[in-house]
């Protein structure tokens, strides 16, 4: 067994960001095992956004730390964040659309192998890259779509292609924002299951707001209110505690 | 794929041996034309495939070409020895280090404020230029001459040519093999999504300084060919009527197409050659060229010459025949009554035939087309008008049947048409 410093991947310290006078994070403290399936749930304006776009560097925090695998990644720009392995999703599909469905996919394939500069070598050739895009694809269930323009796909295929763009970078931890935002009963069935299936043996990070889906899919949950976790516990431990139905899920359930 | 490299090579056979058959008028013309092609191909790659419009390329080209003037002045004063041949890699070093100087600062920005920082840097240049005798000649520019290497005398405007052919040649095939390499992929992510590259673990600024760097490098080699073809250059190389030029260029050849701004660049440039030797409007025509391609055909002549090829197995070739012959036909007439009106106007709006009608106070009547015609005639108003209302009906019925065909190119291919109920309300 890992001891337990080596099991936490990434760590938030106390993490602060205010915009102005308006206090977003108000000290969050949150750890995330190697390998599990953690929640992030709260309600609207709780500030969920706000601390994946601090964690994928979008934002710089007003104070506080964040550590991926024990090194300090708070301050640091996306693309030096994403080169040590944490890549995000977006809440609003976030894909290159005017090229294929493959080449979205190897362009992620690409900024793994670390293939940032290159005007000497053509792509064609390159049989490794261009197995390993296909193979992705074929993860993600879009390989009878590798010709077609990202524009031209379904929404749920553009938001299972935007899972396949960010495994591709090799990320070990992935944060998903919202990945089943409308998208029909069987369309989120079908996405929980591929993403249950590509997240095995990584850490994953998602903020949803279908329950259903969160009880189902993630092993721990964390409930974010007002720049602050509530509580942080196992689906049974939130859905029963007090607290926690006072501020959010009893809310919930009377809409 | 293999129709598309006979094509290449059949047009590369014709541009090396047609030329000597050809005057020097013509052969300058050409010369011209490569050069815009060059400058055109090079610019979009910033902006078609990068998705970076700038609206102060003439600043890259300009400084390729006086790069270029400086050098063969050393040269042409024994100072330092370069061959003529390789003058444009010069052109090229100078224009690639300004480009990423430039580029580091305007692609901190995107969109408007993006082209507003370029055109704001290449307008710097062109008002520094003519107070800048050492550097830019001031007013008159700099001069000099080309000097023999490699066994060639460069005398003659067919050696410039083919001396302008091979590096235009040499330059867009290295513009082409730069879209199949991992880098050529990434800066089309670049223009779809910039935000997501970042996330993905791409330095998107670095990347764009990068792109932006070689665009304007090989837009300093398009502005060396001009400077050894002309052995002059001046500081209205940094105007804006040569940037503005180039974004006409690749906006009615197609920026979305690789070959469509070299196509366009071509077309237009010597389009201007032929129809500046004849009429003074031929600015007013490139203009009415230029609003009729974004209105009807977006994509530019090229995207036209794409979507005709990638059909060309599904198209009811027969059945277009008659609309395409009509819609040219059609398309004669009401540019033929546009030509009349535009030049009729020309020739009445004068100044000198208000002098002459003020001399003789009567209006002489004036010849269009090998005719003559009478200003207060009703025929001279009437003739226009029955080219022009007849032809624009039937451009309009032949565009319609011509979009019917397109859209059923599949569905129906040995069917009747009467048969089908949306083609005969579209046909009608």
């Amino acid at each position: 067994m890992d001891t337990e410093t080596q099991s936490d991947v990434l760590v938030i310290d106390d993490l602060r960001k205010h915009f102005g006078g308006l206090e977003i994070m108000r000290g969050v403290d949150l750890t995330i095992k190697h390998g599990e399936r953690h929640a992030l749930v709260g309600p609207n304006g709780a500030g969920k956004s706000t601390l994946f776009n601090l964690i994928s560097g979008e934002h710089r925090p007003s104070g506080g730390h964040i550590y991926l695998q024990g090194q300090r990644i708070s301050g640091l720009k996306p693309e030096q964040i994403s080169r040590r392995g944490l890549t995000r999703s977006f809440q609003i599909t976030n894909v290159f659309s005017r090229m294929s469905a493959f080449e979205n996919i190897r362009i992620g394939v690409m900024a793994r192998h670390g293939i940032r500069f290159n005007l000497y070598r053509r792509i064609r050739p390159m049989r490794a890259i261009n197995e390993e895009s296909h193979a992705l694809l074929r993860q993600v269930r879009l390989d009878h779509r590798a010709d077609s323009l990202a524009s031209d796909l379904t929404y749920s295929e553009q938001r299972a292609l935007e899972i396949g763009m960010t495994l591709a970078t090799g990320a070990e931890v992935i944060l998903l924002d919202e990945p089943t935002a409308g998208m029909s009963r069987d369309e989120t069935a079908y996405m929980v299951e591929l993403i249950r299936q590509v997240t095995e043996g990584k850490t994953l990070m998602m903020v949803e707001h279908d329950m259903s889906v969160v009880f189902g899919l993630c092993d721990r949950i964390s409930v974010l209110v007002y720049g602050r976790i509530l509580a942080t516990g196992g689906p049974e431990e939130i859905r029963s505690n007090q607290e926690v139905q006072s501020a959010y899920l009893g809310e919930e359930e009377e809409h | 794929m293999r129709y598309a490299l006979i094509a290449i090579l059949a047009l590369l056979a014709l541009l090396i041996i047609a030329p000597p058959l050809l005057g020097t008028g013509w052969q300058y013309a050409l010369i011209n034309a490569l050069i815009a092609a060059l400058f055109a191909a090079a610019f979009n790659l910033l902006v078609g495939q990068g998705g970076m419009l700038s609206f102060g390329h003439a600043a890259y080209f300009g400084v390729g070409a006086f790069t270029v003037i400086h050098l063969m002045q050393s040269v042409e004063y024994g100072d330092f020895p370069f061959p003529t041949v390789l003058l444009p890699l010069a052109g090229a070093a100078v224009s690639l280090l300004c480009g990423v100087l430039a580029g580091f600062f305007a692609t901190m920005r995107s969109g408007v404020y993006f082209a507003l920082v370029t055109l704001a840097l290449a307008e710097l240049l062109h008002s520094l230029a003519p107070h800048w005798d050492e550097m830019f000649g001031g007013e008159a520019g700099l001069s000099s001459m080309r000097m023999p290497s490699l066994g060639l005398t460069f005398g003659s405007t067919l050696e410039v040519y083919y001396l302008t052919l091979a590096w235009v040649v040499i330059c867009i095939g290295l513009l082409y093999a730069y879209t199949r390499t991992p880098f050529g992929r990434l800066t089309l992510a670049l223009r779809d999504n910039e935000q997501r590259i970042r996330f993905m673990g791409f330095n998107a600024h670095g990347t764009k300084i990068l792109v932006f760097g070689i665009s304007a490098m090989f837009s300093g080699v398009a502005g060396s060919l001009m400077a050894i073809s002309n052995e002059t250059a001046n500081y209205s190389v940094f105007s804006t009527q040569v940037s503005a030029l180039v974004v006409l260029h690749t906006f009615v050849g197609g920026s979305t197409i690789f070959f469509g701004p070299i196509v366009g660049a071509c077309v237009l440039s010597l389009f201007t050659f032929v129809v500046s030797g004849v009429t003074h409007s031929w600015m007013l025509y490139q203009g009415i060229i230029f609003v009729l391609v974004m209105l009807f055909a977006p994509k530019g002549i090229g995207g036209v010459i794409q979507a005709h090829i990638e059909q060309r197995h599904s198209l009811p070739w027969k059945r277009l025949a008659a609309p395409y012959a009509l819609a040219t036909l059609a398309g004669l007439m009401v540019a033929c009554a546009t030509v009349f009106v535009v030049q009729s106007l020309e020739i009445v709006l004068s100044r000198e035939y208000a002098a002459a009608v003020a001399r003789t106070g009567e209006y002489a009547p004036y010849t269009v087309f090998g005719l003559e015609w009478r200003v207060f005639h009703p025929l001279t108003w009437l003739f226009p008008l029955l080219l022009l209302v007849p032809g624009l009906y039937m451009l309009r019925r032949a565009f319609a049947r011509i979009q019917t065909l397109w859209d059923n190119d599949e569905s129906d291919d040995d069917g009747d048409i009467a048969t089908t109920p949306e083609l005969m309300e579209g046909g009608r």
